[in-house]
């Protein structure tokens, strides 16, 4: 009865010890422990390692290969002929004779478009629909968004838009595949460009009219985009998906408000024999395309096509359709294909002397033995980490780049391609071998698809593009990313078990072990749960963070600048008033507890901090990568050198001084505003500085429904808040 | 005084969160999310169901419905939607929350019972500064409230999942045994059985609580405690034994009492008899008592529907071939009955933790689990708090359960909403959570197990 309390201490660990001398434990055990041991130097090298294959992706990147063999890209001859061009610029004529700007004009072009398509003998009708405003509802991110009842507003009549749809039933198909093409043009002012993409767009559907190899319904929509293409598309998909039943109040509201426009179409009898409200449906869509014609805005001396391919939250559509666009454009018609680069990137001087640098080191490996040759020219390498980059950014930020992102949303690959000419539009002579390559493109893409015997799935769904025909797949980024996040569980179960093991020395140094029962028994293993708490109390603050611009959207006459302000001193009154509610969490601990538990009160709450944002980056990983992978170059550095200001005054000056900057420049790096503004000031300067700015980013990433939104409230800000917390913490 | 307050502002907080959420309801969908809803606790499923019998067929045709016909009868009712009555949906979300509340409020009278047991048989082996120099807490509030604010139970409770209502009857049969009401027992057990059959298992626990009395250390310790202080007398030894009886109802019996497990086994018999008169009754138009039980106890047994759960089932019988199938079916049942015995051995002084660890086995293998069943055996849990200080990996299965729970939801999306992900990573998280729940029921029987040792090295130093 010696020493009642370290026997009723952790009795499994006294016999354990006892059992280690005698047996070794396994070698998995053993390895954790190697690892928990060694955790500050394995948390370094795994950070670093992780920074740098960061950087040595492009150099992994691997070339684009066409993986569905059912596809046969470019195996038959374009049917798509001068023919079809001089239909295309006779459409083009004709739009453009057409009288604009009174709204009776409005439903010229859909008509024009519709007389057209009975002529070819294909299925029309208008779809009409309102122009949705982007509102932020907080509980669409927890429900699935493309099932959702989307409520009508008492929007007038001038928002509402009318898209035509024409169908072809295939010859040879049984009316369940469908592949859609997609030309959006803004009937409010009709330019050029728009003309060309309709003309374009109806040369090629009269030309798959007329074919008899089509195994699937081609369905072409000319999408009114006078609200935003995305829109336009957006409605008629959701049509399309969610068939309605009843009508609803705000359907009738449109009708009642086009009755004038259907009352003119009445009179047109040639058409009105085919044409129809009623909403045609053909089967599920295979891919979409969306193409556009822009005029040229750069120097080229090809033809170039533009690929977009970011959807909403980082989703990207199969490969193999970036591939066969990709190989047609390249190999058959001769175009220049690009995708979305980060030109502030491209002359960065640092970037290419890593570049260079990586090129010495693969010369000097291929010196050695010739198969070690790893790498590329300083210049591909400086291009494809541009390319990279902004490939990160744009699904990062969780907004579709196009009208594509509205087909993602229902499983539909869809790619948006912007074909600009290397002379300006304005030469006729030329725009013709001009709409014949971009003809032959979409016909060979569309006969491509046509081979498709089940949805895309052999290729990739998760990859950035270092160019448009080099990648890089997720079994490789995801390491990476990997090695970053992992010194998170490491260091918490270092921090913890440390905690454990300094507990168990002290009770067993200390003679007298009075104050340590005190503890009494429910604490012991259970000491996490005071830390715990004040986590979720922090967590619980970001939702509620979460949910406030839903209601300072309510606010009349508000400016971002006064939102912003709003939004701030709410978050900050409603932080302090959990502080109060909570118990304040510092001075807890400091009557309760014994004092030689002070000292280990930051760091079990650091603990609990950083394997929360351990699951907080492990979640959006998978929601979102490129959000997750930003997001823990900030996040995981902050949260792994988070060390109490009052701690250090114990330590030797030089470490002080390192980890005192360290920590402060982290947290405010850290600091989503403050991130985006140094952003913003080492690119643009201090001119166009607001409080405002960063309101109207996030108002885009919440009206987008972007899951990198949800990621900045919910896992990043509150970790932040926690590392503040620890930082400040008074020992 | 102030400690109990606060308590029932937690719960009064508890009761008003569901209220808030039940109005959002509608938006948050949870009725329909595959971990919240299974076949048998679809609230969705139900209301076919009522449907169904209300158009004059039977209830379980079209393999919709594979519940109670008597909950078809209570809830039925509130499950019609209509364009009038749209407090339908409310009131029926509101039995959920009064179920939560019942439980919840069970859940603490059996820790004040246990606590009470659990002092007195330290008394009574003069360990009392145990009592003293260690904080106890509550346990019986902490569970309760464990139960009332898991974020499981709120979910079930919001979505809509029956689960409120098995977990209700299973905690009022462990209620009934703790204290020592047979027809309670009785009651409890016959209908938690009746509603999803695994409840069955109950029966060793809860005859051992009846026969035995609620936990108490090993009874070697008590030997070994008579026998170390007044070893060489034996009158001292019985006169202790029977004033305990007399004076404490709560005090640890150590010998069988046939009595009240005769009771509970009469009263069983008389429940299920009366329950069984009242389905057959509501069935008597349609397929009968053998439908009944073909379309309820034969669906869980037969695992019929491969729809994606938490369990690790579905995978498992959508991949193995047919003709293995029943070979299979046979192995996974036997599993939970094989681990019966030797828990029941093992752990027969600590009745109602060996009742936690069945209930918590039986959520891990049944063939639809839904997190209800986690919020339930994770409140019993809660009980435990005293004896289980000393558990290993709390941290990590905190942790783990936060991890699981959240990745589980963004998994099922990604296979079937975005089609970028497959059913494996749907998958994995199933087995993740397996296996965070076989570590919790290890650790818990080891830690509470250590606990036992621990009192007797106090008694022999």
């Amino acid at each position: 009865m010696e020493n009642p309390s370290n026997t009723n201490e952790n009795p499994n660990s006294t016999t354990s010890s006892s059992s280690t001398e005698k047996r070794k434990p396994r070698l998995i055990v053993r390895l954790g422990i190697f690892l928990i041991s060694h955790s500050t130097i394995v948390s370094l090298l795994c950070c670093v390692a992780g920074f740098l294959s960061l950087l040595i992706l492009p150099i992994l990147a691997k070339n684009t290969y066409i993986s569905e063999n059912a596809l046969m890209p470019g195996s038959a001859n374009p049917m798509f002929s001068g023919q079809d061009v001089l239909e295309a610029n006779k459409m083009v004529k004709e739009i453009l004779g057409l009288g604009f700007g009174s709204e009776e004009s409005r439903m010229e072009i859909p008509r024009l478009i519709a007389r057209h398509i009975v002529d070819s003998g294909a299925e029309v009708y208008y779809h009409k629909f309102h122009s949705e405003i982007n509102q932020f509802h907080p509980l669409n991110f927890f429900s699935d968004i493309a099932y959702t009842e989307f409520i009508h507003d008492n929007n007038s009549c001038s928002s509402t838009g009318v898209n035509t749809v024409g169908i072809i039933r295939a010859p040879r198909g049984d009316g369940k595949e469908a592949i859609v093409l997609v030309t959006p043009y803004n009937s409010g002012k009709i330019e050029l460009s728009d003309a060309l993409s309709l003309g374009l767009g109806y040369s090629i559907f009269s030309l798959l009219s007329k074919v008899t190899w089509l195994a699937k319904d081609i369905v072409w929509l000319a999408a009114e985009s006078r609200y935003g293409e995305y829109a336009s598309v957006s409605a008629w998909l959701r049509d399309y998906h969610n068939p309605v039943f009843f009508r609803s109040s705000g359907k009738l509201q449109v009708d009642t408000c086009l009755v004038d426009h259907v009352h003119h179409e009445r009179q047109d009898s040639q058409v009105r024999g085919r044409t129809s409200d009623v909403f045609r449906r053909s089967g599920t869509m295979a891919a979409a395309l969306v193409f556009k014609i822009v005029d040229k805005q750069e120097e080229a001396e090809k033809d170039t096509l533009s690929i977009h391919a970011e959807a909403s939250n980082g989703q990207m559509p199969n490969l193999d359709l970036i591939n066969i666009v990709h190989y047609l454009a390249v190999h058959r018609q001769g175009l220049r294909v690009k995708v979305e680069t980060a030109f502030s990137l491209l002359h960065s001087a640092w970037l290419r002397v890593v570049g260079e640098m990586l090129e010495w080191v693969s010369i000097m490996a291929g010196n050695l033995n010739p198969q070690w040759r790893f790498g590329i020219p300083a210049a591909d390498y400086v291009e494809g980490t541009a390319t990279l980059a902004s490939s990160m950014y744009y699904q990062a930020l969780g907004v579709p780049t196009g009208s594509h992102g509205a087909f993602r949303d229902y499983q539909i690959d869809a790619i948006t391609l912007e074909i600009s000419p290397k002379i300006s539009l304005k030469n006729e002579i030329a725009h013709s071998t001009f709409l014949l390559r971009g003809g032959r493109l979409i016909e060979g893409v569309v006969r491509s698809v046509n081979n498709l015997l089940e949805k895309f799935h052999q290729s990739f769904f998760l990859y950035f593009l270092t160019s448009p025909n080099k990648f890089v797949s997720v079994g490789v980024y995801m390491i990476g990313f990997a090695l970053l996040v992992s010194p998170l569980p490491v260091l918490a179960a270092a921090l913890y078990s440390g905690i454990k093991l300094g507990n168990t020395d002290k009770g067993n140094q200390t003679p007298s072990i009075n104050s340590h029962s005190n503890m009494g028994l429910a604490v012991r293993s259970w000491r996490w749960l005071h830390a715990a708490k004040v986590v979720f109390v922090i967590h619980l603050w970001g939702v509620i963070v979460l949910l406030l611009p839903h209601l300072i959207n309510q606010l009349p006459q508000r400016t971002s600048e006064t939102s912003m302000l709003t939004w701030t001193v709410l978050s900050i009154f409603i932080l302090v008033i959990l502080y109060q509610i909570s118990g304040a969490p510092h001075s807890h601990s400091g009557n309760v507890t014994p004092t030689q538990y002070q000292s280990a009160d930051w760091v079990i709450l650091k603990a609990v901090t950083v394997a929360s944002a351990a699951i907080g980056l492990g979640l959006m990983s998978i929601i979102n990568f490129a959000a997750a992978q930003i997001g823990a170059m900030f996040l995981v550095p902050m949260c792994l050198i988070v060390h109490p200001l009052k701690h250090m005054g114990q330590m030797k000056v030089l470490k002080a001084v390192l980890l005192l900057t360290c920590n402060l420049a982290l947290a405010i790096l850290g600091f989503p505003p403050a991130t985006l503004f140094i952003l913003k000031v080492s690119s643009e300067g201090l001119g166009g500085l607001s409080l405002g700015d960063f309101w109207d980013w996030m108002e885009s990433l919440w009206a987008w429904n972007s899951a990198t939104y949800l990621y900045l409230v919910l896992v990043h800000l509150p970790c932040w808040v926690l590392c503040i917390h620890i930082l400040l913490h008074p020992l | 005084m102030a400690n109990n307050r606060g308590f029932w502002a937690s719960v009064f907080l508890a009761l008003l969160l569901r209220l808030v959420l039940i109005f959002f309801s509608k938006k948050l969908n949870l009725g329909s999310r595959p971990e919240i809803a299974t076949p048998l606790t679809s609230l969705r499923r139900l209301a076919e169901g009522y449907w169904l019998k209300q158009s004059s067929m039977s209830p379980y045709a079209g393999s919709m419905y594979h519940g109670s016909p008597l909950l078809l009868s209570i809830l039925g009712p509130l499950t019609v939607q209509s364009v009038e009555v749209q407090t339908n949906h409310i009131k029926c979300s509101l039995m959920f929350v009064i179920a939560d509340f019942i439980t919840a409020m069970l859940i603490r009278a059996t820790g004040q019972k246990l606590q009470l047991a659990y002092s007195q048989s330290l008394r009574s082996l003069d360990l009392l500064k145990l009592l003293e120099t260690s904080k106890i807490v509550t346990a019986g509030d902490v569970a309760a409230l464990v139960y009332l604010w898991n974020p499981l139970t709120i979910v079930t409770c919001v979505g809509s999942a029956t689960s409120p209502i098995e977990n209700l009857m299973v905690v009022l049969s462990l209620y009934g045994a703790c204290s020592r009401i047979a027809p309670l027992a009785a009651f409890g057990w016959v209908v938690a059985t009746h509603l999803s059959l695994y409840p069955a298992i109950l029966i060793v626990p809860v005859i051992l609580l009846l026969g035995y009395g609620s936990d108490s250390p090993p009874k070697k310790l008590f030997c070994l405690r008579n026998s170390s202080t007044s070893g060489s007398d034996p009158s001292n030894y019985s006169h202790d034994q029977s004033s305990g009886v007399t004076s404490q109802p709560g005090l640890p019996i150590h010998s069988f009492t046939w009595k009240p497990v005769v009771h509970f086994i009469l009263w069983a018999s008389i429940w299920s008899f009366y329950v069984l008169i009242l389905c057959s009754i509501s069935l008597n138009q349609y397929g009968g008592l053998y439908e009944m039980f073909q379309k309820t106890h034969g669906f869980i047994l037969t695992v019929e529907d491969l729809s994606p759960n938490i369990g690790v089932l579905w995978y498992f019988f959508a991949e193995v071939f047919d003709f293995f199938r029943i070979f299979f079916l046979i192995v996974f049942h036997v599993n939970i009955l094989f681990m019966l015995l030797p828990l029941a051995i093992r752990l027969n002084h600590r009745p109602f933790f060996l009742a936690f660890v069945y209930v918590a086995i039986s959520s891990m293998l049944k063939s639809y689990p839904s997190v209800g069943d986690t919020a339930l055996y994770l409140g019993l849990l809660g009980l435990f708090v005293n004896e289980l200080a000393d558990m290993h990996f709390s941290f990590f299965l905190f942790c783990g359960y936060v991890g699981v729970g959240l990745l589980s939801p963004v998994m099922h999306n990604l296979w079937i909403w975005r089609g970028t992900g497959n059913a494996n990573f749907y998958f994995a998280t199933a087995i993740a959570y397996a296996l965070l729940q076989i570590i919790l029921v290890v650790e818990s029987v080891g830690a509470m197990l250590n606990h036992d040792r621990m009192l007797r090295k106090h008694l022999s130093t």
